[in-house]
């Protein structure tokens, strides 16, 4: 396969409108795949500015019109208990719960889970940083959606811990 | 002109004063806003104005604003067209502006190979030679051996200064003022060069003795339209940091600051230069002028520029960044009136250190001719992590009169308390007579100690 057979593919892909598509001639396989894990146009929007976090705040909070908001929750407003642990993103990027589309995600609520395990992806500059547990335990609840943008230090999973 | 489209979304890769402005002047282009922030700055004031924000990491700046992947990923995560870097972090990393062009985000100012030439002061030095423009005497190539470099100072006659080629800030200089101290002062230079730039690359030039600090303001488009926009004067600094700038100068007439500015244009023209920049120039007490550096950022001071001038210096900026040509010609340029810029930081006035800590009370002054740049606010935490400005009041007036009683106005209404301020000693530097007559060079902080 040379750069202009693969030119050719990929202008017929972008004619047909093809998301996703693998081919195997011997050796030689290439995979492409559009808009990363995202199906369909996803309408990315972040996180509104967090609102009244200082008690007696001097100044207008916020001028932003309103948007369609998916606040992220702050660690410490968050129901996590004595026996739990909470997993939060280590860096700015988009959140998958998967290695791709078709395949299962890591962990569901109730997947047992030790250090090392791997939660989920956090993509970002088009490279998938795999997030490892650091405990062990049961997964009690995941806090966002697969493909969302996610902040540092945003709480992503409670683990019950062993 | 307005077939050309704006962004839709910037991403702000700054905090406090710097952050606001450029988010000012992106709502009022209808340009949507990206606030970065570290967990330090959850509530601070650039979070809370622009329409989304996201932490990007810890407190130490390290982790957060100078995190370059971090904010790559930001702007990608919420779908930014380019990214504004304001001054100091990441603005003249010519890393930064290359990972930016690579990933397909727009960076609002020159080309990355712009701000690595002159980000060495060398090369910036042969640039000056190449466009015409006049550089103190001394060597136009760095050097290494002390022996050598001595007998380059003996030409020039003492005193001569020693410049790291990699410099900024004021670190890796030194001034030297006879052979007995040259060789310590040179090995000084070179480790601060060394542990500061990691570059211990040095050269020597003829020191001018107590010169003003003239910066000229240039805006060059994608089309090579380059405008000089008049000078300011900065030359109230200690330790090399500026304190109180003024357009236009006091020690420039209207022929000298066209030569200035053309000297200014040239050298942008020279090197293919495109966005807003300054060009340095030390001013002697004959009304010869010599090319120092230029900053590829917009710099603290460009309020005073716009206060005489009427131009958004942001605003364009941003629109030579989206690709349009510059909607004004040279003659189009007045400087109208005066205007005095007095940063007021969090620091002690009498040692100078910087003051961290919470604002108990803050109230900002108003009224004719004043401009307010801050971030600040009552119970605002002033954290060590980041720099001391709390903000930079500026004064406007028909002349330099006017403008100099309505900025003494202003500081006595200014109240912040909780923390010590800068505001007495500018009130002194403006009650001096050196001041008052316009007559002071880079040495009146030390001369006014005495």
């Amino acid at each position: 396969m040379d750069i202009k057979e693969i030119r050719e593919i990929l202008k017929l892909l972008e004619r047909y409108g093809v998301q996703d598509f693998t081919l195997q001639r011997g050796d030689d396989r290439i995979r492409v795949r559009k808009g990363g894990f995202v199906e369909g146009p996803a309408q990315v929007r972040f996180r509104e500015v967090p609102v009244a976090e200082t008690p007696a705040p001097a100044v207008p909070t916020a001028v932003a019109g309103p948007g369609p908001a998916a606040p992220a929750m702050a660690a410490d407003q968050l129901p996590v208990g004595e026996n739990q642990f909470l997993v939060t993103s280590p860096i700015v990027g988009t959140f998958y719960r998967a290695p791709s589309p078709e395949s299962p995600p890591y962990v569901e609520v109730g997947s047992t889970v030790s250090k090392g395990t791997v939660l989920c992806i956090v993509e970002a500059m088009k490279i998938m940083n795999e997030i490892e547990c650091e405990v062990t335990g049961k997964i009690s609840t995941i806090l966002v959606e697969n493909a969302q943008p996610v902040e540092y230090s945003q709480p992503l999973f409670i683990v019950d811990l062993a | 002109m307005n077939i050309l489209k704006l962004f839709s979304k910037i991403l702000v890769a700054n905090r406090g004063e710097i952050a606001l402005r450029i988010i000012r002047a992106c709502r009022e282009l209808g340009i949507k806003t990206v606030a970065i922030f570290s967990e330090a700055d959850r509530d601070a004031l650039h979070t809370r104005f622009a329409d989304e924000g996201i932490c990007i990491g810890p407190a130490n700046p390290l982790q957060s604003y100078l995190n370059i992947p971090a904010i790559i990923s930001a702007a990608e995560v919420s779908d930014c067209e380019a990214i504004h870097p304001g001054y100091g972090f990441l603005a003249e990393n010519p890393e930064f502006a290359e990972v930016c062009e690579a990933s397909g985000i727009v960076f609002i100012g020159p080309r990355s190979e712009h701000i690595k030439l002159m980000g060495n002061k060398i090369q910036a030095r042969n640039l000056a030679v190449r466009a015409g423009v006049p550089i103190p005497p001394g060597g136009v190539e760095g050097v290494s051996d002390p022996e050598l470099a001595l007998q380059g100072a003996k030409q020039l006659g003492f005193p001569v200064i020693i410049k790291a080629a990699a410099g900024g800030g004021g670190r890796g200089i030194r001034v030297v003022h006879s052979e007995a101290s040259f060789r310590t002062s040179f090995s000084m230079a070179q480790s601060e060069a060394s542990s500061s730039f990691n570059n211990p690359e040095v050269y020597v030039e003829k020191f001018i003795e107590s010169p003003r600090h003239v910066e000229i303001q240039i805006l060059a488009d994608n089309d090579g339209k380059v405008i000089y926009l008049g000078e300011r004067d900065c030359s109230i600094q200690r330790r090399y940091q500026k304190l109180l700038e003024e357009a236009p100068s006091p020690a420039v007439s209207v022929e000298l600051r066209e030569r200035m500015g053309e000297a200014a244009a040239n050298l942008t023209r020279e090197a293919g230069y495109v966005n807003a920049g300054t060009v340095e120039f030390l001013l002697d007490k004959e009304g010869s002028f010599y090319f120092m550096e230029m900053n590829t950022r917009i710099q603290v001071e460009h309020p005073v520029t716009e206060m005489v001038t009427g131009v958004d210096l942001v605003k364009e900026q941003i629109r030579i960044s989206a690709g349009h040509p510059l909607g004004f010609k040279q003659d189009d340029i007045r400087i109208q009136g005066h205007a005095i810029e007095c940063r007021i930081n969090a620091e002690d006035p009498d040692n100078h250190r910087p003051s961290p800590g919470t604002i108990s009370f803050y109230y900002a002054p108003g009224g004719p001719g004043i401009r307010v740049d801050s971030a600040a606010f009552e119970s605002y935490y002033i954290t060590p992590h980041y720099d001391s400005m709390i903000a930079k009041l500026v004064a406007h007036g028909r002349d330099r009169e006017e403008a100099l009683a309505r900025m003494q106005r202003a500081l006595e209404e200014f109240v912040i308390e909780g923390v010590k301020t800068t505001i007495p000693l500018h009130q002194r530097i403006l009650s001096t007579m050196k001041f008052r007559k316009g007559e002071y060079g880079t040495d009146f902080l030390e001369e006014l100690k005495k």
